[in-house]
């Protein structure tokens, strides 16, 4: 477990990060929002022991970082960094062989091995990252924080610019390290990334504006209303809708009405009026705003 | 083991970019010919002997008396021991062209921040750097100087190679020009350490070229002939000066400035 307790950091009069606390446990995946420059990467720097907070603590599995337990600490963490930062000249399982010596494994080349057969990067082993696309060279920059099964990961925007096919194969690594236990931190633009792999969502722009479940978020800017999209005329069923909702509108084929995130259980027995009386129903939905739009509302609150 | 794996990676790195080396292996050819163009060819071309020549007789004597040696052997002598100092200058040149890229190079391909994040302590990661340089430099210097032998016991004048086979000449080449690429190799590193592009930590780094070719200029002239106890003293004095600058080093690096500030 990780834990970022009132962290915060100055660049001279510049604040980057201002009294940021957070908390990470055992197979939970929090993605970190925010615009360009709100403070994401520092933070992702922090709490990887690469730079020191102005004021603040940062805590992994109850021990505080600091100068004399960062070497011991970081043997923790799984960092990604923004750019791969591979090194160019060597090859791929070179680059790998390197950074499993440094974090002491035991048996370095099994290590490598394994890793490269998980990421489907046996075939490319031998070649030097310089002839890699950047999407591999992601992966191999991702091998690097994973090879030594961390228990910490720190991921800033692991599948910024990666094809579709290569991001799946990093979300599905990325759940099979919860699934293992693994606390992670994940800073990314991609909000439909963050819809789909996150246990909850920070929002940061200098301050931490929300953490909280995608859903709980969604629920911010819940409006509350249920469309209903029928085959024919849908004001010849305005009636039977009214019971529901005496303000129903109707624009083309949707019907529109009002439901309060408490009252959703009313949904069956709305179906079950429209079908008595002879609607083709062609779509039940509850309207839930985008995650996007949540994440633009809370920044521009701010 | 960290340390090692980080020289591994040097060593790999330099494998495949040989011609970073390229300068090293120039000074030490340089080094290598230009005694015996000096001392074996002009004198030949010429067809004057070197110890007609009053001035380089004098001067020699300030490298001993070697009364069993001809006057031409003693001028040879004397040359080819001062010619020993170029020797020194292979690791230096190694320090610009290696050592002072060492942190900048790897932060402007962004294989710092990576690297740091890993449980390697700043001691670490800048004794790799140090030894990443020193390791194949000397051995470049010490093929030069095996080299350097050979040609003095192939074209030298009788008894001067048994005369170089001294303390004195161990003492320069094992341990003056080890220190002398160490202390180059680690000022190169702090250099490299507080400025953000390597050709300000080249510029910076060959400043301690002076020194050495001050001595080097003094031992030509004949005013200064550095003993064997003198070298002595001198090769401690370095690696006094190598440590502190090793704890320099350590101190200055700030690993903050580096991967947030430098660009």
């Amino acid at each position: 477990m990780i834990s970022a307790n009132r962290l915060t950091k100055r660049f001279g009069s510049r604040t980057a990060v201002n009294d940021v606390s957070l908390e990470i446990g055992r197979s939970e995946i929090v993605a970190l929002l925010g615009p360009n420059g709100a403070g994401k990467t520092t933070t992702l720097r922090m709490l990887a022991g690469l730079i020191a907070p102005t004021s603040g603590t940062v805590a992994i599995d109850g021990v505080q970082l600091t100068r004399s337990t960062g070497s011991m600490l970081r043997s923790r963490i799984g960092f990604l960094t923004e750019a791969p930062g591979v090194w160019d000249r060597l090859t791929v399982r070179e680059n790998l062989m390197i950074y499993a010596r440094l974090y002491a494994l035991e048996r370095p080349k099994r290590a490598v091995d394994g890793m490269l057969e998980r990421l489907e990067m046996t075939d490319r082993s031998g070649a030097r990252a310089a002839e890699l696309s950047k999407g591999l060279r992601q992966k191999v920059s991702l091998a690097r924080a994973l090879l030594h099964e961390p228990t910490i990961l720190l991921l800033d925007e692991p599948t910024s610019g990666l094809d579709p096919e290569i991001t799946r194969s990093v979300r599905r690594l990325l759940a099979e390290r919860r699934e293992a236990g693994c606390a992670i931190l994940v800073s990314t633009h991609n909000l439909d990334e963050a819809d789909r792999i996150a246990d909850r969502v920070a929002v940061l722009h200098e301050r931490l504006i929300a953490v909280d479940p995608p859903a709980t978020l969604r629920r911010r800017l819940a409006t509350g209303r249920i469309l209903v999209r029928i085959a024919g005329d849908p004001s010849r069923y305005a009636d039977v809708v009214r019971r529901f909702d005496p303000n129903v509108s109707i624009e083309g084929s949707v019907l529109t009405l009002r439901a309060p995130e408490d009252d959703l259980e009313r949904t069956p027995a709305l179906v079950a009026a429209l079908v008595a009386a002879g609607a083709e129903i062609l779509e039940v939905r509850h309207e839930t705003p985008a995650l996007e739009d949540v994440y633009l509302h809370l920044v521009s609150d701010r | 083991m960290r340390v090692r794996a980080l020289v591994l990676k040097e060593f790999l790195d330099l494998q495949r970019n040989r011609g970073a080396l390229l300068p090293v292996a120039l000074v030490m050819l340089l080094s290598l010919g230009m005694p015996f163009v000096i001392t074996i060819g002009v004198p030949l071309a010429t067809s004057q002997h070197l110890g007609e020549d009053p001035g380089l007789v004098r001067v020699s004597a300030s490298a001993g008396p070697h009364g069993e040696l001809s006057a031409d052997a003693r001028v040879q002598f004397f040359l080819f021991q001062q010619f020993l100092m170029l020797f020194l200058m292979t690791p230096i040149t190694a320090a610009m062209a290696l050592a002072a890229h060492a942190i900048v190079g790897e932060k402007q391909a962004r294989t710092l921040e990576p690297l740091l994040a890993t449980p390697v302590t700043t001691g670490e990661l800048l004794i790799a750097k140090v030894l990443g340089a020193l390791l194949p430099t000397s051995a470049i210097s010490f093929a030069g100087v095996a080299l350097y032998f050979a040609g003095i016991a192939m074209l030298g004048a009788p008894g001067v190679l048994r005369a170089m086979i001294t303390p004195r000449t161990a003492l320069l080449v094992f341990v003056i020009g080890p220190a002398v690429a160490l202390v180059s190799l680690q000022a190169a590193i702090v250099i490299s350490s507080r400025v953000n592009d390597a050709r300000t930590a080249q510029q910076f780094g060959v400043l301690i070229i002076v020194p050495l070719a001050a001595v080097l200029v003094a031992q030509f002239v004949g005013t200064l002939w550095l003993s064997t106890g003198a070298l002595g003293f001198i090769g401690l004095g370095l690696f006094g000066v190598w440590m502190l600058l090793a704890l320099l080093s350590v101190a200055v690096f700030d690993r903050e400035s580096i991967l947030t500030r430098w660009r």
